[in-house]
């Protein structure tokens, strides 16, 4: 019973946290459009949070520089099970125009799993809205989808978790 | 007193770009602030010395997604120069077009940041509303709300008609009422005024030593502004006033911001009233002749420069760009000595910090 | 800008050497400088011009050596020119002078690899304080990714 009030609310009010790991901006800022009065996402009980500690998704945009690469695996290691990772743009997707630099892993998923992705340069927040509806019908039967952690994680990211918790990690993925 | 360091960034409500501060207070003043930079580069310079010219345009205006298009502007400009090209008036003047458009639209966006900072959440959403009146006007012109691709290299992609053109009118119209509404708020506003006055104050002396650029100068009283003293595009057939303030404060940054847009506002209608007919660009050839070339231009922050060295090749050998957010940043660490903690939000939105173009 | 006044008082400044002014597009001109020179012309064009305000400082590798450019404004362009060989890659910094000119020259050393005598904190090994200033934490020190020869991708372990 409670069970099924606690996936309704996540289901009905997902609380999202964005997090840029190297875009230009222009992702982000959409992002933050989503709350102003044109699109105004609360309306459909999405709340823009803070921490990742109270966060259902991570709306993450950038192509993932080496710099913030930890910080955005401690975000989502932060972040209580289930969760969900959205891509927003094109450079969150595969790298986009800084595809090939030296300072550049190339996406979102390099570093976690990713389950949905909004390419776009940047996506219009109308498409956002969409991938996110779209997120949030896939979520509705609590066993269908067993928890992140729980989850088998690629065999990568173990051994880069492992390295991230022995101090800095060296291994450039 | 014991010391405290507080560590901000690069993940924080406060910042929408990931920046990370160490601050050091005692009690609740803050004495120190180390900043670490770097979360957002991405080599763009280098990168930019592995993609041909024309590609080039197209990762530039990714420089930065607030004020893209002047990014675009000063390298075309650039590369106009070693090619000696003729660029036509009209793509001229509709590239300053988008250039004054630029600049309403990221400061409004600015003005909202700050008002969310110092807690006025009714001003930032009436910002942020109006600044969605700017992004449909430059979503009829160009195609894209945030990258508008209207550069080239000899001119401009587009050219609108006399229909858009009337539309453009009637939305420049609507928006000086809002303007002016802000305007209003920002002059007259109590708590608005509270928060942000003797804030983050700063003198003429510290930001000649810094070199810093732009709005945050301007409302110090430094009278400079490149698209006055070394006019490029159309400006040179445009008159305006360059804004200036003496407060040096959160709020005199501020007024300086609001009044540039009613500024940028006017400057639009001269150029729809002014604009010439004819071609919007001229054919450019693939190689660019060896030389090099300084190109500065005045973004929404301060002046933007690309230094540029071609060898004759179709890529080019060198590409430095240098954004007004850097010497901002480095006024910032004396602008973050002896001041209250809870006014730290406020004087970081003050200079209006932009870490994409800063970190390239 | 008198090109010309500016000149004049260079060469007084600095005797061993002739000056010369060189112009770009748009609108710069152009004037090389000894590295050993730097230093007393920066003075005398804040003395005596009072142009101190360094937009920024462009560091390149220009396939046979390195070149710095400063480029000044003061209602108009100036640049200076500086040219440094590969193995000897030192020059004054202008910190002191110029609080400006800090995050440049930090530029410079961790882009390019040059060291600035007199800054604090842009050595060029750990040992001689280096602080990472846009490169990532795991950038190993003394690879600097705007220098042509060493292409940077072999940074990734
Ligand atoms: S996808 Fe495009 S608009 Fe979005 S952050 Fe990346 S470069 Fe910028």
């Amino acid at each position: 019973m409670l069970n099924r009030l606690v996936q309704w609310a996540r289901r009905r009010s997902p609380w999202v946290l964005h997090y840029n790991s190297g875009g230009c901006n222009g992702c982000d800022i959409e992002i933050l459009d989503l709350l102003t009065p044109r699109y105004d996402v609360e309306r459909l009980g999405i709340l823009k949070e803070a921490s990742p500690r109270h966060a259902d998704i991570l709306l993450c945009t950038g192509p993932v520089t080496r710099q913030s690469r930890d910080r955005l695996r401690r975000i989502y290691e932060q972040m209580p099970a289930p969760k969900w990772v959205v891509a927003v743009g094109t450079c969150a997707t595969s790298g986009g125009v800084f595809r090939g630099s030296y300072n550049m892993l190339g996406g979102i998923d390099q570093v976690i799993p990713v389950d949905l992705y909004i390419p776009g340069c940047p996506p219009r927040p109308e498409v956002i809205i969409e991938g996110l509806a779209r997120l949030l019908a896939t979520i509705d039967v609590p066993e269908d989808k067993p928890p992140r952690d729980a989850a088998e994680p690629p065999a990568e990211q173990l051994k880069s978790v492992a390295a991230d918790e022995g101090e800095a990690s060296d291994d450039g993925d | 007193m014991t010391r405290v360091t507080i560590p901000i960034g690069p993940q924080h409500p406060l910042l929408k770009e990931p920046l990370s501060f160490m601050l050091t207070a005692e009690g609740e003043r803050v004495v120190d602030s180390v900043l670490r930079l770097g979360y957002v580069h991405r080599g763009i310079e280098r990168l930019a010395e592995e993609r041909s010219w024309v590609q080039n345009v197209h990762l530039l205006e990714r420089v930065c997604g607030i004020c893209s298009h002047i990014h675009t502007t000063t390298y075309c400009q650039g590369v106009e120069a070693l090619l000696e090209l003729e660029v036509p008036p009209r793509a001229q003047m509709i590239r300053t077009l988008m250039c004054e458009l630029e600049r309403i639209h990221s400061h409004l966006l600015w003005l909202g940041v700050l008002a969310e900072n110092v807690g006025f959440t009714t001003i930032f959403m009436y910002s942020w509303r109006d600044r969605e009146m700017v992004l449909d006007i430059m979503e009829d012109l160009s195609g894209g709300r945030i990258a508008h691709a209207v550069n080239i290299i000899g001119g401009v992609r587009i050219d609108p008609d006399a229909e858009q053109l009337d539309s453009i009118r009637r939305g420049l119209d609507k928006l000086q009422q809002q303007v002016d509404t802000l305007l209003d708020v920002v002059q007259h506003e109590r708590s608005l005024r509270v928060r942000t006055q003797h804030v983050g104050r700063t003198t003429k002396e510290l930001v000649r030593r810094h070199c810093v650029v732009g709005p945050v100068a301007r409302a110090v009283g430094i009278d400079e502004d490149i698209r006055r003293d070394a006019p490029y595009a159309a400006y040179d057939r445009l008159s305006f006033k360059v804004i200036t303030e003496s407060g040096g404060d959160v709020w005199a940054t501020a007024l300086v911001r609001v009044r540039e847009t009613s500024e940028s506002l006017s400057l639009c209608h001269q150029i729809l009233d002014q604009l010439d007919p004819g071609d919007v660009a001229t054919r450019a050839g693939r190689r660019v002749p060896a030389g090099e070339v300084v190109s500065r231009a005045e973004a929404p922050r301060g002046e933007v420069i690309y230094y540029i060295r071609s060898a004759g090749t179709d890529k080019p050998a060198r590409l430095k760009i240098r954004t007004p957010t850097l010497p901002a940043l480095s006024l910032l660490g004396e602008q973050l000595r002896d001041i209250k903690l809870a006014d730290v939000p406020v004087v970081l939105s003050g200079v209006d910090l932009c870490i994409a173009c800063a970190d390239r | 800008m008198d090109t010309q006044a500016i000149l004049d008082a260079l060469n007084d400044a600095c005797p061993d050497h002739t000056f010369d002014a060189q112009a770009i597009p748009i609108d710069e001109t152009v004037i090389e400088v000894p590295v050993i020179c730097l230093k007393r012309v920066v003075a005398c064009l804040g003395s005596g011009f009072s142009i101190s305000h360094l937009s920024t400082i462009t560091g390149q590798d220009t396939g046979t050596e390195l070149e710095l450019l400063y480029h000044f404004w003061s209602k108009g362009g100036l640049t200076l020119r500086v040219v440094l060989p590969y193995d000897d890659a030192r020059i004054d910094s202008l910190t002191a002078v110029i609080p400006g000119a800090d995050f440049y020259e930090r530029e410079l050393a961790e882009m390019l690899g040059v060291r600035l005598e007199g800054h604090p904190r842009s050595g060029l090994t750990e040992a001689e304080g280096f602080e990472h200033f846009l490169l990532p934490e795991d950038w190993r020190p003394g690879r600097p990714p705007l220098r042509k020869k060493q292409p940077p991708k072999e940074n990734e372990s």
